[in-house]
């Protein structure tokens, strides 16, 4: 991808210089301020509470909760997801402007979890929305979550959005 | 053109609703006419779940019901198994559990006052109660291993003895040596040392607080006079614990229908007059003052007596590592214990406590199984929700938050 | 305090009213038909004043003593896990006394906790009295037993479902209700709405079910 020209020796370089430069500022500029809209379902909220709280503070990574979808960037998944509350989940999703990205958060938001057995849990919030990261954890503690959070700036790094075109 | 009532829909995802709740309010321009609450949006079927596990393995899921009070709700169902069983714990456990009941009722409390402080708009309340309830957290950890779900509490006692070491910073690039010293102050001796420290401290800071709120005109004018219920009416409608005292009847389980050593600790009981929002405030915070006491009569006697946490008998125990390795019938012992669990005689029991937001009953029926046949739990949160309707009716907007508010909710108990 | 001593009120006045009460670990309990129950938890109220209605736990008793594995039998018809599935029971139509409802009250004047017993109607749906107009807590709590156990509870003003889904078809904790129920949600790419599939795991029992005398 990239340029697309005639001349195969530019073709055969990659992006260059300018475009993967530019690259690094959007995602330097995206991973400085992640802003998550707040979807705490269960236990797992509690924990990101404390994340965002004194002791592990998520302001110092630019991340700021987001009581509404369409100004957030990233959506933390944190608790049980229930039949009843899934079209609400996808309607939250919906709402979030691109680039976004979801961190599914606890073992139940991964995979059903303590819960998977039950009639009315959704086994994993993957089932409604693509997800980015996996923080495994009952709950994650405050740490296992800013872990995620770094591995999201990681992975969002990786990213050559202008590159791809 | 006609004027009718405005149809709003409040939630579920909506930070002030304190986790998964749905309202759906009928309005006469800002003041409500009717409120519908619409709950179920986290309903795990965790009665269900427990009916295919044995008794141990239920433990669990009771700390995950009011996921901010976690061991205050395991011990009415670890009551209700010993009931069955006809066993009793040894005393230092029965001290052990009264002291992580207390730090239970704080951390739920500045949650409480953190959240509802939040919601009406003192944001800095927040961030002070968190940081008090690291500490908790970090007592939780050191007896269990976990911050949050502990399972500590089990039939016959506790889990383990409390640990004579508290974890330690260590210095790293980014914090140097002398730092460390100062921030490891308080974990230089074992975990009574720290939380002897927290109940030093812990009275100055809920002063700080009450500064804050107490005589405030903002808080005042948003809680005065708010969400007042008759006591009668409370009584009627199923209230217990704070909310029934912030009404003015004086009946708290600790004391009136004692359970494991309450009745040799010295501690006070706050009670309301009004029955609004201000005086249920009032009530929560005296009751963090008076179970700071609590805690530090705990410490005194644990320091002092040493002895056993879990019971002998090895039907409910599995037995010490070491010596299932080499006789035959601990082995055994270890073996049932851990595939098939013990069996509970037939009957049914329901058995309470003075849970923080108020009675928390576990009803547990068996025919003699190694699994529950019917366990159902009664959460306080539930008839305090079911009352919203009555208790905002005439109100405007703004107050259907702090009434949310002062009911301390949480949608893990309401819906289980 | 003697919970013994304190139950000797109660049982005098419910004796003149012909119920018995029974008293098991030091919990009170009295068994009541449906066609008393009013009666009965007017006069409780009222007489005794047993102020709040703590609870309503309704109980099936489908399965009541039923076990996955004859622990008497001799070793060589052991219980192999991994093999049997769950079993759902077929309903019995002569199955008498299926569903049972139990009532928690509180009296804080006189400080005593009772059990009211109530076994429901034979019909189709289950049936009991509401005590609504009695006591208003009792609201909530009839919803939740009808929701989860399908009891019917005559005279509530707003009977409907409170903790299962919209729309939900059947009554998850009867006996006969598979644990992993039979329906899931998925996020359906073409439609772009959530939909309903059948459900995709089926959980086999990790633990047998064995009943053994306490004394073995």
């Amino acid at each position: 991808m990239g340029l697309e020209t005639d001349n195969d020796l530019i073709d055969q370089q990659g992006p260059g210089f300018i475009i993967t430069s530019v690259d690094k500022l959007v995602n330097w500029a995206r991973t400085g301020s992640m802003w998550p809209v707040t979807f705490g379902l269960a236990c797992c909220a509690v924990e990101m509470m404390h994340a965002g709280a004194s002791r592990y503070d998520t302001d110092r990574f630019g991340v700021f909760f987001r009581p509404s979808p369409r100004q957030s960037d990233v959506m933390i998944v944190a608790g049980t997801l229930v039949n009843k509350m899934a079209p609400a989940l996808r309607k939250v999703y919906d709402q979030m402007a691109e680039p976004k990205w979801v961190i599914s958060m606890g073992s139940c938001a991964n995979g059903g979890g303590y819960y998977h057995h039950s009639y009315s849990v959704v086994r994993g919030c993957d089932q409604i929305i693509p997800v980015d990261i996996y923080v495994p954890g009952c709950p994650p503690t405050s740490e296992a979550l800013i872990n995620g959070i770094i591995e999201l700036q990681e992975k969002i790094k990786k990213e050559e959005s202008i590159a791809n075109g | 053109m006609t004027e009718s009532n405005l149809t709003l829909n409040f939630g579920p995802q909506h930070p002030a609703a304190h986790g998964v709740l749905r309202l759906i309010m009928e309005m006469d321009g800002e003041v409500i006419t009717n409120l519908d609450p619409h709950i179920g949006l986290l309903h795990r079927g965790t009665e269900k779940l427990a009916e295919i596990k044995p008794f141990n393995h239920s433990i669990g899921y009771m700390d995950r019901m009011d996921y901010v009070s976690m061991m205050c709700c395991e011990h009415p169902y670890v009551l209700a198994i010993e009931s069955l069983l006809d066993i009793k714990p040894p005393i230092r456990a029965q001290y052990i559990r009264v002291m992580y009941d207390e730090i239970t009722r704080i951390m739920n409390h500045l949650l409480w006052l953190g959240c509802h402080g939040l919601d009406i708009g003192a944001m800095a309340l927040f961030l002070y109660c968190f940081r008090e309830r690291e500490d908790l957290y970090d007592a939780y950890e050191a007896v269990s291993g976990a911050r949050m779900h502990a399972t500590y509490y089990r039939p016959g006692g506790v889990y383990r003895d409390l640990p004579d070491e508290m974890p330690k910073y260590k210095a790293n690039k980014f914090i140097s040596e002398k730092k460390v010293k100062k921030l490891n102050y308080n974990r230089e001796g074992s975990l009574l040392d720290f939380i002897e420290d927290f109940t030093n401290r812990f009275p100055s800071l809920v002063d700080e607080y009450e500064t804050l709120l107490t005589d405030n005109r903002i808080w005042k004018q948003r809680t005065v006079d708010i969400g007042v219920v008759a006591p009668e009416r409370a009584m009627q409608l199923g209230f217990t614990g704070p909310m029934l005292r912030g009404s003015g009847i004086e009946w708290d389980l600790r004391r009136n229908q004692s359970y494991e050593v309450y009745d040799e600790l010295e501690f006070l009981i706050p009670v309301g007059v009004n029955g609004d929002c201000y005086d249920r405030y009032l009530v929560r915070v005296e009751e963090m003052r008076q179970s700071n006491q609590i805690i530090q009569q705990c410490i005194k006697w644990l320091r002092s007596n040493p002895g056993p946490v879990m019971i002998e008998d090895h039907k409910y125990r599995a037995p010490k590592r070491d010596s299932m390795k080499h006789d035959m019938e601990s082995l055994i012992y270890h073996f049932k214990h851990f595939t098939e669990g013990y069996s509970v005689p037939e009957g049914n029991t329901y058995k309470a406590i003075e849970h923080p937001k108020g009675e928390f009953g576990v009803f547990l029926l068996s025919d003699g199984a190694n699994k529950p046949y019917r366990l159902k739990v009664r959460a306080p949160s539930f008839a305090h929700l079911a009352a919203i309707d009555e208790m905002s009716k005439g109100h405007m907007l703004a107050d259907v938050v702090s009434i949310i508010g002062t009911l301390d909710i949480v949608f893990g108990e309401i819906d289980r | 305090m003697d919970r013994q001593s304190d139950t000797k009120a109660i049982e005098e006045l419910l004796q003149q009213y012909d119920i018995e009460v029974s008293i098991n670990q030091s919990n009170a309990e009295i068994k009541v038909s449906h066609e008393r129950l009013i009666e009965v938890s007017t006069l409780l109220k009222n007489n005794l004043s047993f102020e709040i209605l703590m609870d309503v736990i309704a109980v099936d008793y489908l399965t009541y003593g039923d076990v996955d594995w004859k622990t008497n039998n001799a070793t060589s018809t052991g219980y192999s896990r991994a093999v049997k599935p769950t079993i759902i029971p077929d309903i019995d139509e002569t199955f008498k006394d299926r569903f049972a409802v139990f009532y928690q009250l509180l009296s804080v004047s006189n400080n005593q906790r009772l059990t009211m017993k109530v076994f429901t109607t034979e019909s189709n749906p289950p049936s009991v009295p509401s005590l609504v107009d009695i006591w208003s807590s009792a609201d909530w709590f009839e919803r939740e037993a009808f929701d989860l156990m399908g009891i019917h509870f005559d005279g509530h003003p707003d009977l409907r479902r409170i903790l299962t889904d919209y729309g939900f078809i059947g009554h998850p904790f009867r006996k006969d209700f598979p644990t992993n129920g039979n329906l899931e949600v998925v996020y359906d790419e073409e439609k772009e709405e959530v939909v309903y599939q059948p459900v995709s795991i089926s959980t086999r029992p990790g633990v047998p079910r064995v009943i053994r005398d306490r004394n073995d």
